[in-house]
């Protein structure tokens, strides 16, 4: 049994005990301590921290979740960490981050699907009700769910685009694979009424609400979701704080969910660009990249903003170089990767 | 950031005052730089304001804009540093206004209007970085060096007795009634503010003032709660819950408890009071909507805890709040003054939404056992009882009467004031308010000649019930109220509580013993001026204490 803890940015440490056998994930669940993670499998990053001292030994993982130079760093993954002695880790969240009890898992019906942009749906669902969690759709702006298929053959995770409510109501855009388990149930067999279920809320891409800086959004394809959530939330509160919104896609026929940007726009102080890599028509929005935009932007603003950015880890790496090289700090960016599935 | 306005600020060797990166009570520093701004601002607009009346003209709206801005700087109130940035500018915009409406008047009497300087003519930033930048213009002790630490104490005293003073006179105003001479005192007291003055025996008669005027608030918002909604009777309350869909409600409006109270009526759904609401369940048209079902939870610093476990969405409509946890960040509501960034907010008394989230929430699944407790002792009911409580003391069945109140803090020696009610000798009656109570008010302490010997006369926003009673009992025995069988053994927490000490200070009141520590805004040459001329007294240990009222009684 080893001794492990763990800092959070905040300033709080969490101890708990592992034995070499448990994963450190496990070790965490067993006290009751369900710290931040998602596929539990080493494909996300979820789980991701930094080891101040003491030896793990780590499973096999993706490189998508952990790159050789984290590791390097002395970043682990939680799920795929196994303690060799007593350990002190860095984590990159808050310590309202960490949960008290389980994920909860709740049923949920198929009640409205439709194309959203040539390549990807909308999908609407509705919570049922649950004797422990009421009907509410409760989340923070920005997080995801896990989706597990009618029959169970698959589970997929996506950002939610709607803000919390007490409908019940959950509202994602995903990109259809061309050959991904989910997306061939979307395809093919989907059907108004279905029932599946939501492990989540799940995730840490949420609004810093305590900074007072400007909110700017970097998002390629269908993460513009989150960003979708957090701006409808933004709206929910009247927050009068300057917004930008930087979306991205290949084609113009991609761009997707062009009433709720316009509805966003009339309420809240957001300025929106729509960038199109490869416009083949007539385009008179931005043609490039939301990192070009971006860096356009942020040569000529006058104050420095909070980042966040949704999309492919190409995306998210170039933003962050390019917000950094602005002046940026660091620690005002905030990621959320997209890996195909 | 520099705060030391509240009873929990940072302490150590080197003195007092929050100045890291976050207070004590979770406000950080950006939030604490831009309450300093916005309260700096608001002397501007009160030197304006103050002229203008000597003028005879006056601007109700920025005297109301004055009572909420500084409402919302009150420790556990507003938490939202974007409110802050929002309300800075507002103030601002109001402060031109103000110097428009002095400089028409000046003009109108053919006078030449003065310059004014100082706070009147700052100028905000507009963004945050820049009003950052400017924090140290409106710092509290930012001219400690000129004006001396007995004269800075002097201003905190002050400033906080203000915001005590704006708070009261706030919850009023919601229910319509205002006092004219609050705001005189008010533009007066921040103009002063504004001066550069150092004369600690002026500024100590300013802070006598404002204890005056704090009376007057006092009183203003007995007649808001009474007029509106009755006056309170004694009222057995169940502290325990009921099965089924359940919003709690915390603060201390019962203008919004009202308004929730209407939105949720036949929608099956109980509503209980938490802390400083409690004495709402007193009050004949309050208590007269069968689903305001009970009490739940005890004074504010437990309510991390007891908001988590608590099944349903949560109401804050004034203070204390205190950081709301990931478990229940989602379904807590903030109204009126309060705030948290990512709360949510309901500025326009429309409670509907909260009524739907009861109603998604999944509320007690179960009844608890049930428990109740009596409360509802105002001015009213004792005074109605009067003649027994004569004839009690007379006969010498009630020896002596404890007030034994105020807020609750999570400070050690605050069992001090459980171990006092619990070792008051069983001819004595303790009377109660503010949220300090919930540290004894399950407790049986039995009776008195037919009277509950734990009279519980409400919210430390009712202190002026029990300054009522003690007058008119003064009145009938012939005597001052510091001849009455009587001690006050108040807690402070708050802005609110050193508001209430200035008014006991005003009217004369002597020897209160105050805790669980001493102000630390007050230098020891302050604390000896009051000691000497009030006999305010630090508390000691509960027994002994007990025994010297007793015994300067006798
Ligand atoms: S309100 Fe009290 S705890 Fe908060 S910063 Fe000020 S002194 Fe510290
Ligand atoms: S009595 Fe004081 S501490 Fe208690 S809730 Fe009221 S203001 Fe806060
Ligand atoms: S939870 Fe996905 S990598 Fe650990």
């Amino acid at each position: 049994m080893y001794k492990v803890s763990l800092l959070t940015r905040d300033g709080a440490t969490i101890a708990f005990d592992a034995e070499p056998s448990d994963t450190l994930l496990d070790a965490a669940e067993r006290a009751s301590i369900y710290l931040p993670s998602s596929c539990r499998e080493g494909g996300c990053g979820a789980c991701r921290v930094a080891r101040a001292s003491g030896e793990v030994e780590l499973m096999s993982y993706s490189s998508a979740a952990l790159s050789e130079d984290e590791r390097m760093a002395g970043d682990i993954l939680l799920c795929r960490a196994r303690a060799r002695g007593d350990l002190a880790l860095r984590a990159p969240f808050d310590e309202a981050a960490v949960g008290s009890a389980p994920v909860p898992e709740r049923r949920a019906t198929l009640v409205a699907l439709e194309p959203a942009g040539s390549g990807a749906v909308r999908l609407q669902l509705q919570y049922e009700d649950d004797p422990t969690f009421g009907s509410a759709a409760q989340f923070a702006a920005g997080q995801f769910v896990e989706l597990t298929l009618p029959d169970g053959s698959a589970k997929r995770s996506y950002s939610l685009a709607n803000a919390p409510n007490w409908d019940g109501t959950l509202e994602l855009f995903i990109r259809l694979q061309p050959h991904g388990a989910f997306s061939n149930y979307l395809r093919d067999r989907a059907a108004v009424g279905d029932t599946l279920l939501v492990r989540g809320p799940q995730g840490q891409f949420t609004l810093d609400e305590a900074s007072p800086a400007p909110r700017w959004f970097v998002v390629g394809g269908t993460g513009l979701a989150p960003a979708l959530s957090m701006l409808r939330q933004i709206g929910e509160f009247a927050d009068q704080r300057p917004c930008r919104l930087f979306f991205g896609v290949n084609k113009v026929d991609e761009l997707f969910a062009l009433d709720v940007i316009d509805e966003l726009q009339a309420a809240l102080p957001l300025v929106v660009t729509l960038c199109v890599w490869k416009p083949e028509q007539d385009w008179r929005g931005f043609v490039g990249t939301p990192v070009a935009a971006l860096a356009q932007a942020l040569s000529s603003a006058t104050e420095r903003p909070d980042i966040y950015v949704c999309g492919p880890p190409a995306l998210i790496a170039a933003t962050e170089e390019t917000a950094r090289s602005c002046g940026v700090p660091h620690d005002r960016i905030f990621s959320e990767k997209f890996t195909a599935a | 950031m520099f705060c030391y306005q509240c009873e929990q600020t940072y302490r150590s060797d080197e003195g007092a005052g929050c100045a890291g990166a976050k207070g004590m009570c979770g406000k950080d520093a950006a939030t604490a730089d831009l309450q300093d701004i916005l309260l700096y601002v608001c002397e501007g607009v009160g030197q304006y304001l103050h002229r203008a009346r000597q003028l005879g003209a006056t601007d109700i709206e920025a005297d109301r804009f004055i009572l909420f801005a500084f409402f919302t700087t009150l420790t556990n109130v507003n938490f939202n540093a974007a409110k802050f940035v929002e309300l800075i500018h507002q103030a601002s915009q109001i402060r031109d206004r103000a110097k428009a409406l002095y400089e028409n008047a000046a003009r109108a009497a053919a006078k030449i209007p003065q310059t004014v300087l100082g706070p009147a003519a700052f100028v905000p930033a507009s963004n945050m970085a820049g009003l950052s930048a400017q924090a140290s213009e409106a710092a509290v002790r930012k001219d400690a060096a000129i004006l001396g630490e007995d004269a800075v104490g002097a201003r905190a005293l002050i400033l906080y007795g203000l915001k005590g003073v704006c708070a009261y006179a706030h919850h009023a105003r919601v229910l319509g009634e205002e006092r004219d001479a609050i705001y005189a005192t008010v533009e007066h007291a921040l103009d002063m503010l504004a001066r550069e003055e150092r004369d600690v025996a002026t500024l100590l008669d300013e802070a006598l003032a404002l204890g005056r005027a704090n009376f007057l608030a006092m009183e203003a918002l007995d007649a808001a709660n009474t007029g509106a909604f009755g006056s309170p009777t004694p009222t057995s309350v169940r502290v325990t819950p009921i099965k089924g869909k359940a919003i709690l409600v915390s603060g201390h409006d019962l203008k919004d408890l009202h308004a929730i109270l209407e939105a949720t009526k036949d929608k099956g759904v109980n509503v209980y009071t938490h802390g400083e609401m409690l004495p709402a369940h007193s009050y004949p048209k309050l208590k007269a909507y069968p689903h305001l079902a009970g009490n739940y939870g005890g004074a504010w610093q437990d309510q991390q805890k007891e908001f988590a476990e608590f099944p349903g969405p949560i109401v804050m409509t004034s203070n204390c709040l205190i950081e709301p946890q990931p478990r229940y960040r989602g379904r807590i509501f903030t109204a009126g003054p309060v705030g948290w960034a990512g709360v949510r907010h309901i500025a326009d008394e429309n409670f509907a939404v909260v009524a739907q989230a009861a109603q998604a929430l999944p509320g007690f699944t179960e009844d608890a056992p049930e428990k109740t407790i009596t409360i509802g002792f105002g001015r009213d009911t004792v005074l109605g009882v009067a003649d027994k409580v004569i004839d009690a003391v007379k006969s010498g069945a009630i020896r002596h009467f404890f007030l034994v109140g105020g807020c609750d803090g999570a400070a050690p020696g605050r069992n001090y004031y459980s171990d006092f009610a619990d070792e008051a000798p069983e001819d004595t009656v303790i009377l109660t308010l503010g949220c300090g109570k919930y540290r004894f008010n399950k407790h049986d302490f039995g009776t008195i000649g037919g009277l509950p010997r734990l009279l519980d006369m409400g919210q430390c926003n009712d202190a002026y019930s029990a300054l009522v009673v003690a007058t008119k009992l003064a009145e009938a025995f012939g005597v001052g109220v510091n001849e009455l069988p009587l001690s006050l053994i108040v807690s402070w927490f708050e802005q609110k509580a050193a508001a209430v000490l200035l008014t006991l200070l005003a009217l004369g009141v002597r020897n209160v013993r105050i805790g669980p520590t001493l102000p630390a805004f007050l230098t020891p040459a302050l604390v000896d001026v009051l000691v000497e001329k009030f006999g305010v007294q630090p508390l000691g240990d509960a027994k002994s204490d007990i025994a010297a009222s007793l015994a300067r009684a006798a």
